[in-house]
């Protein structure tokens, strides 16, 4: 039996019934039609699906859309303002950070979180906070550059 | 869609889940926590890598739907033999699928972490991981557990999954249960029937066995508190820093009488070398009542080699596991003295 829930995505409210089973992923992806977040491995160790909840990098892949019920969903999609990419994502695209571009997402969700946290993380906080998210291409150097990067230009 | 029917329950009260676990137990009901393991397990005949690779988990029914680290020694625990009341996490086939999951999501007094007037630590079972690992007020004075926190999954993974959740899932190799057993923690169990209260060292039964009753919830964990001149520390021995489960774990918590005097209380738990995290006593008898040097922590660390019953799998065999459990536990004595004043 469906259930109804609400919760904000990039700051738009939405309700939506839904199957107690459907994950958040499955949410953002085939409900709402935001296909940025990537469904990779489904069961958290690669971490293209991650999104903000509350804030908080999560695994949408291990998260049912019930618990978020109530709570704030922002995705790769919501960086962008006024069609201007982040600090972040203009670091990426400046440090030629995107291979395949399957992770990215990922990596630019959980880069997000790190610099809300600590807007000036050194290299190996950098990588430590990445390493839940695969890049198959292995380009993680570039990776790691534009996200010091964005952390130099951080106001 | 990813995973198989059910329904999600949502209680609003820890009785009202505790109802719910009786009403749905012949359907088949799980808890939901972080939900990193569960819904991991509930979808895993998807993904082969995740078919169980060592050969007791294929002869073993349990061993059916998750891989685990030694269950071959489990059928030879005279306890488990002898005591078919213990729940397994999957004896039940019901619970392997389940036809409903309760979220515990909106509980919040399960969540926080708070030091009581006794100067334990109490941490609620759905606090996260990343909470804990982030936490000075858990570093000073628990600080193995915050090591195993912060080398849990990966900071994705970490983000998601709770204390609870690691601890009463009872995995040998569990990060935050290692260290929660050095450091003598006590779990908080409620049930229909009221509470009780169970030491982290005998919660344990086998991989994915615990004393938990089906209408129990682990609501907390409560730390005693650390005494003068004490310290522990926490090392994951894997064969990556990140995603990976322990090859070898070990967690040391070590008390001395005076700054550079004899040892008061040492608990060495070691983890990934038996069917539970086990408590090397032999290694505590060794260390108790002695002024530790060089001598006394080989000593230690040799009889903790013997108090592990490691077996073979892919991540290490039984050989370099016992190996590594001496070396390891020399190592994090002389960290945790050094860290408790006792370095001279």
């Amino acid at each position: 039996m469906k259930k109804i829930i609400s919760l904000t995505v990039n700051g738009v409210m939405h309700e939506v019934a839904i199957e107690p089973r459907r994950t958040l992923l499955e949410l953002l992806r085939e409900d709402l039609g935001l296909t940025g977040t990537k469904k990779g491995c489904g069961i958290g160790d690669c971490g293209s699906c991650t999104v903000l909840v509350d804030g908080m990098a999560t695994l949408s892949c291990l998260t049912l859309a019930i618990q978020v019920d109530g709570r704030s969903v922002e995705t790769v999609e919501g960086l962008a303002r006024d069609g201007k990419l982040s600090r972040l994502q203009q670091s990426f695209v400046d440090q030629g950070a995107i291979q395949c571009g399957f992770c990215t997402p990922g990596m630019l969700m959980t880069a997000t979180e790190l610099l809300r946290r600590n807007p000036h993380p050194d290299e190996q906080e950098i990588r430590r906070a990445i390493s839940g998210n695969l890049c198959r291409c292995t380009g993680y150097q570039k990776i790691v550059e534009a996200v010091q990067a964005a952390a130099r230009t951080e106001p | 869609m990813n995973l198989p029917r059910f329904d999600v329950l949502v209680p609003e009260t820890i009785e009202e889940a505790c109802a719910m676990l009786i009403e749905h137990a012949n359907s088949g009901i799980r808890l939901l926590a972080g939900g990193t393991d569960l819904l991991v397990d509930l979808r895993s005949p998807i993904i082969p890598q995740h078919v169980p690779r060592c050969d007791g988990c294929l002869t073993h029914p349990e061993g059916a739907v998750r891989s685990t680290i030694d269950c071959r020694l489990w059928d030879s625990d005279p306890i488990m033999a002898s005591n078919g009341s213990l729940r397994g996490a999957l004896q039940d086939e019901g619970l392997a699928s389940p036809a409903y999951l309760i979220s515990l999501h909106k509980l919040d007094e399960l969540r926080g972490i708070q030091k009581l007037r006794d100067g334990s630590l109490r941490i609620g079972a759905m606090t996260t991981i990343s909470e804990i690992g982030r936490s000075e007020e858990v570093g000073n004075g628990w600080a193995a557990l915050v090591e195993g926190a912060e080398c849990l999954g990966s900071p994705l993974v970490r983000n998601l999954a709770t204390l609870g959740g690691n601890i009463a899932n009872a995995r040998p190799a569990a990060d935050t249960a290692v260290p929660t057993i050095a450091l003598d923690g006590t779990l908080t169990l409620q049930g229909a029937s009221g509470i009780r209260h169970v030491s982290a060292r005998d919660f344990p039964r086998g991989p994915g066995i615990s004393v938990i009753k089906p209408d129990e919830i682990l609501t907390a964990v409560i730390y005693p508190p650390s005494p003068p001149h004490s310290a522990s520390a926490y090392y994951k021995l894997a064969n990556r820093k990140a995603l990976e489960i322990s090859t070898v774990g070990i967690a040391v918590s070590l008390s001395l009488e005076e700054p550079g005097g004899p040892v008061a209380d040492a608990r060495i738990a070691l983890g990934a070398v038996g069917p539970t995290p086990i408590l090397a006593e032999s290694a505590r008898d060794v260390l108790i009542g002695k002024i530790p040097n060089e001598a006394i922590l080989s000593e230690a660390a040799h009889a903790a080699g013997d108090d592990a019953r490691p077996i073979d799998d892919h991540r290490g065999s039984a050989w370099y596991r016992l190996q590594m459990v001496e070396i390891l536990t020399r190592r994090l004595l002389k960290v945790a003295l050094q860290r408790a004043g006792g370095d001279k």
